[in-house]
């Protein structure tokens, strides 16, 4: 067991200019699963084969514990991964596969045996040990892969989109599955996912990663109450927040006749960083459906769809009045949305007008996109 | 055909009330109508006709290796009477055959070995590292594919004469030598053998030797024990396609050994039939004609089902 350390690590693909990782400082504890996670091209499985060695660090340096393993191979980083694919030695039993590692690290068979057996109990694998892995489904085939990694007791535990090829409902228990694993195991764990709830649900702390530039680490929860920047609010959150660029005129955030109240101090700060615009963002559970006549106040929102999931209801809808040009202009999601009460949806084409609940706006800088705090 | 299928499978109400559309009986059986028919029929008559031209004349050998000289020549179409063993046992001694047989395993077991152990290593590097000239030394292999034999006759008979003078290895190799033919035909096979198994390497997904990397394997150990496994059915389809490819070879052998002891089996049938010109033992010429071909047979039937995965490429995923 050991944290990990990335400092300053950067790697920069051969025949490119910008880096897929660019100045990468994390630290992840002892015991902790942390998740990496972005769109496609972030540079998340990038830093995780850095860290597993399959990748060059360009400068800067990985450590594990104590032990800098920037130049060291793979094979002693003391360290196992799981691959999206699984990549199971096809010609090879899962007992076979399993203990590979073992096996080249010159461990007797006893306790190859021992150990493999220890592992296929623990992932519910015994009666499969003699078969090939083309004889195993989907979900089966993941365990192997699981097995042959918890088999070699590393130190960290590095996973590539482990769940990616499995169907949505195994996706779902297989999820649990390896979140208590990994509690009861106790090993560092890196995790990477492009799916945001496998993030939200799994990670003891996320880390949101955007061209190869570290975004936020946190836990799960406060990157979705406090998101460090217009970025991490929009990845973060399902369906996503809502975001867009307001004038500031009163006092109050105003785009077409849609108005928001601004508390002061974040007023102040735009005005030291001489800007007249400010990016709001607020959630879909923050909006609430308002009487039109509370002075002028909310946001004129025109239904175009209702997803009514039993439990709740979200309404996607597009600003309306005659600003709603240049409303949609700034807003940087496609639609409004907004949680309502399942039994109260209005209908597709109403007109509703929502009001943002007090104190649960986000703030965020028009010109670099940080989180300005009120 | 599965595209007719779902048309008229479409076409079908799904119980909600409609009356079932009247299809036609042609449409309701893809795959038989007229044209289609007549397109099965060429095909299969074509098939038919591909495999009598190809069995018939092997069935005709194989009848004739057993009959009389006499029978031979009366009836040479006909049935024969009894089994004549004689013909093969004078083949397989009078005619030196069995020596001959011989020296085609002797050299075979060396150069298909050799070939697709360097043809596989070759290969897997060329497909799976990247360095500097990689490309160069792969399209240099690719080259010898379109180098015709006789265009390299005469100048590798008299590199194989020089070897026979080289130091120490020098009575190893040299004209009359198994390894020397053997190592010729290595070099001749190599081309095609490093094309197609570059490829097929190429197409074994990379996650597999990472996860081998990241077990603790060697460079070696990862080629032996994960990579060379998992492409073997291409292993032993071009294996089987090489020992065909040697096990025929004619002008080669007819360059290198001259010995009349070192002959291979190729030769052997040459020198029969043309000694038969004058002595007119057809049937053994026959019988050594079988003995030639049930080896070839043998191996065939053997690894059919790999060389059709080989063929076909499938990989698990």
């Amino acid at each position: 067991m050991a944290t990990v350390t990335y400092d300053k690590a950067t790697r920069i693909y051969p025949g490119q200019d910008a880096p897929a990782v660019d100045n990468l400082d994390l630290t992840v504890e002892d015991g902790e699963f942390l998740v990496l996670v972005g769109p496609s091209g972030c540079g998340k499985s990038t830093s995780l084969r850095m860290l597993a060695g399959l990748e060059e660090v360009d400068t800067g340096a990985i450590r594990i514990g104590d032990r800098d393993v920037t130049h060291i191979p793979p094979k002693d980083r003391d360290i196992a991964m799981v691959f999206q694919n699984y990549a199971l030695y096809p010609h090879m039993t899962v007992a076979a596969n399993m203990g590979f590692a073992l096996k080249i690290a010159g461990t007797p068979k006893a306790e190859i045996q021992r150990r493999v057996m220890e592992a296929a109990k623990l992932l519910d694998l015994v009666e499969y040990l003699d078969r090939k892995p083309k004889a195993l489904s989907g979900g089966q085939r993941q365990r192997v892969a699981m097995g042959r990694a918890i088999v070699r007791e590393p130190q960290v535990f590095l996973m590539d989109e482990p769940l990616s090829n499995l169907d949505a409902k195994l996706r779902v228990s297989t999820r649990t599955q390896i979140a208590s694993l990994q509690r009861r195991l106790g090993i560092t764990t890196v995790y990477v996912t492009h799916d945001q709830i496998e993030a939200m649900t799994m990670g003891d702390r996320v880390c949101v990663l955007k061209d190869g530039v570290l975004q936020q680490v946190n836990t799960p929860l406060a990157l979705y109450d406090k998101p460090a920047n217009v970025f991490v609010a929009g990845f973060i959150g399902s369906p996503a927040m809502n975001i867009a660029t307001f004038d500031i005129v009163d006092g109050k955030a105003q785009l077409g006749e849609a108005s928001v109240p601004v508390p002061t101090s974040v007023l102040s700060a735009v005005s030291a960083e001489d800007s007249s615009t400010l990016t709001i963002g607020f959630r879909p559970e923050s909006l609430v459906p308002a009487s039109s006549d509370n002075g002028g106040g909310g946001i004129p929102v025109t239904v175009d769809l209702v997803e009514e999931l039993g439990a709740d209801a979200y309404v996607y809808g597009h600003p309306t009045g005659p600003a709603a040009a240049e409303q949609v202009e700034r807003m940087r999601s496609e639609a409004v949305i907004a949680r309502v009460e399942p039994r109260m949806a209005p209908n597709k084409g109403d007109k509703v007008v929502f009001a943002v609940r007090e104190g649960e706006s986000h703030f965020f800088s028009a010109k670099t996109g940080e989180r300005i705090e009120p | 055909m599965s595209t007719t299928t779902t048309m008229t499978h479409d076409h079908e109400p799904d119980g909600n009330g409609q009356p079932p559309r009247p299809v036609s009986p042609r449409r309701r059986t893809p795959g038989v109508g007229p044209g289609e028919r007549a397109i099965s029929f060429l095909n299969g008559g074509f098939l038919l006709f591909w495999a009598l031209v190809t069995t018939l004349p092997l069935l005709w050998a194989m009848l004739s290796s057993f009959k009389t000289n006499g029978e031979f020549r009366t009836d040479p179409m006909g049935l024969p009477s009894g089994l004549e063993w004689d013909n093969f046992a004078r083949a397989w001694s009078a005619a030196n055959i069995g020596q001959y047989f011989l020296n085609s395993i002797i050299v075979i077991s060396m150069s298909l070995t050799l070939t697709m152990l360097f043809g596989s290593m070759g290969a897997y590097v060329l497909a799976r590292y990247d360095f500097p000239g990689n490309r160069l030394v792969y399209y240099v292999f690719v080259a010898g594919l379109v180098l015709p034999v006789f265009l390299a006759l005469v100048p590798m008979f008299f590199v194989v004469r020089e070897t026979g003078e080289l130091p120490l290895i020098g009575p190893m190799l040299g004209l009359n030598s198994y390894l020397s033919l053997a190592l010729v035909y290595v070099a001749f096979s190599m081309p095609f053998t490093v094309f197609f198994l570059t490829a097929f390497f190429r197409t074994l997904p990379s996650s597999v030797s990472e996860a081998a990397i990241m077990d603790g394997c060697s460079h070696f150990r990862l080629f032996f024990t994960i990579m060379l496994p998992m492409a073997k059915p291409g292993i032993v389809s071009l294996a089987l396609f090489n020992f065909l490819g040697h096990w025929n070879q004619y002008v080669l052998p007819l360059v290198i050994m001259q010995d009349g002891d070192k002959r291979v089996l190729a030769q052997g049938l040459g020198t029969l039939a043309a000694n038969t010109g004058f002595r007119a033992d057809w049937t053994a010429l026959f019988a050594g004609l079988v003995i030639a071909l049930l080896p070839v047979l043998i191996v065939y039937i053997l690894f059919q089902k790999q060389v059709q995965a080989g063929l076909t490429g499938g990989v698990l995923k």
